[in-house]
């Protein structure tokens, strides 16, 4: 029973949702998913304190039995608590000029710090990975610097108009029509999965390994 | 010799791109910028709406997007601010309320006639991902729990009376880097409902977008990092992405070189 009532309960309101997203004209139907819209919005809130909660069981965890790294998750922790408390007891709104110091001057640049590091990274990888080893890894080297050039004004500038347009080119027939292949497998995917969690063919997300 | 060439150092590589990246940024080329065709069509878009039309923002983005999505936000504010076009903003990510508040934060120097809850109102983050926008199809008042990011009560907004959903709006415009993103709007806002969307997106996620944009989902985009400039030379104001694309350039031009060096070595040793 500790299987199967999430399950009746996960089939029940996923069918309803499906039924009233594609069948429209009956109030009875909207009003109910506006119900259930309400009850997500407010699961969905209580899921960032769930994450705290996980968090902190983690890193705290880590921190009591001094593992390897530990000086970090007591870092996170202090910072997310930190934070917290901040935005909650002082500052109270997000107009407050600590909260927006705060955010302006740690948030942002180190958000926008981790962000930037993977032109280092993508650039070491190119240099290693676009090896002209075969036909199919010299099309795509050719395809990557061809790209690279027509997406900057510098590849304008050194070769011409051409460059640009061929980069559109690429951008606009081979990559969507393989984006669009991509997409298309990934959301039958998708619904597979959908209709196997409703079913309660998957359970991995009740703790359970399916069947 | 050869051997050396097809295995430099990293920190070789890493030494060389910061190098050429802070120069271009400290000694800007000012190398020319013609925006394409998509971008034009953002421009044009956003120029044909009717004065006081009220445009949807999404800030669905983090920190991390501010160097290729924050100069077409700024670009956005200053077109609509002009053609006296308002603003509703909002978003599914953690960061939107910030993120609204730095796109608007220019508005007290240039726009200082414009007043927040006449103007614009920046509603901020509220969870629920998908089902947030669901909601703001019934309510948007009812979807923010009635507060905006700064604790105001909505009731006492205007411009909300104008727009109490997201469908009174008349064009969406979102800032996206990932999931939730275009797709969740497409689903339930623009296509179902016949609302505009524009997008702004970071140069790794435009071969996602391409599709989308053929398909016209997505009505136009701005596309990266260039997009943004280009958009900041039709607003007439070029800033950060305009200068950020000398250092992407030559970046680019200095992976080229690197990678050339790479196949030679590898080719010549390989020979032997």
């Amino acid at each position: 029973m500790k299987q199967e009532l999430p399950v009746i309960i996960g089939l029940a309101f996923g069918l309803f949702i499906v039924i009233a997203m594609f069948v429209g004209g009956v109030p009875a139907l909207t009003t109910g998913k506006n119900y259930v819209d309400d009850w997500f919005l407010v699961v969905s809130a209580w899921a960032i304190a769930v994450g705290v909660v996980n968090l902190t069981q983690i890193h705290g965890r880590r921190v009591q039995q001094r593992r390897e790294g530990y000086q970090y998750s007591l870092w996170l922790m202090i910072c997310m608590f930190g934070m917290a408390f901040f935005g909650i007891l002082v500052a109270k709104s997000a107009d407050h000029e600590g909260w927006k110091f705060m955010y302006n001057n740690l948030i942002a640049p180190m958000n926008a710090t981790v962000y930037s590091t993977l032109v280092f990274y993508i650039g070491a990888a190119a240099y290693r990975a676009f090896r002209v080893r075969n036909v199919e890894a010299a099309v795509l080297l050719v395809a990557a610097v061809v790209m690279m050039l027509g997406r900057v004004p510098l590849g304008t500038v050194l070769l011409g108009d051409w460059i640009g347009d061929t980069a559109e080119w690429i951008l606009n027939v081979p990559n969507s029509a393989g984006m669009r292949g991509i997409q298309i497998g990934a959301t039958l995917g998708g619904i597979a999965t959908a209709l196997r969690i409703l079913v309660g063919i998957e359970r991995a997300h009740l703790g359970g390994t399916g069947d | 010799m050869w051997q050396k060439l097809a295995n430099i150092d990293r920190r070789i590589i890493y030494a060389l791109m910061i190098l050429v990246i802070a120069l271009s940024l400290i000694k800007p080329v000012g190398l020319a910028i013609v925006p394409t065709a998509e971008t034009q069509r953002v421009y044009d878009f956003i120029d044909a709406l009717p004065s006081g039309s009220i445009v949807y923002l999404g800030f669905d983005f983090s920190a991390g997007g501010i160097p290729e999505l924050m100069p077409a936000a700024h670009s956005l504010v200053r077109q609509g601010f002009r053609k006296d076009l308002r603003f509703i903003c909002a978003g599914m990510w953690v960061m939107a309320g910030d993120m609204a508040d730095t796109a608007f934060s220019i508005v007290e120097e240039e726009f200082p006639d414009k007043e927040y809850g006449v103007d614009w109102i920046n509603v901020g983050y509220k969870p629920g991902g998908e089902v947030l926008l669901q909601k703001m199809l019934s309510s948007i008042y009812e979807a923010a729990v009635g507060r905006d990011h700064y604790g105001n009560d909505l009731k006492t907004l205007p411009l909300l009376n104008e727009a109490p959903t997201i469908k009174d709006t008349d064009a969406l415009f979102i800032f996206v880097t990932g999931t939730p993103g275009e797709r969740q709007y497409i689903a339930h806002v623009s296509s179902p409902h016949n609302i505009p969307l524009c997008v702004s997106t970071i140069s790794v996620s435009v071969p996602e977008l391409m599709p989308l944009i053929q398909a016209r989902q997505v009505h136009a985009g701005v596309l990266g990092m260039k997009g943004a400039a280009e958009y900041e030379v039709l607003v007439g104001n070029p800033g950060s992405a305009t200068a950020g694309m000398d250092a992407q350039s030559f970046s680019h031009a200095l992976i080229i070189v690197f990678i050339i060096l790479g196949n030679l070595g590898y080719l010549l040793t390989r020979e032997k």
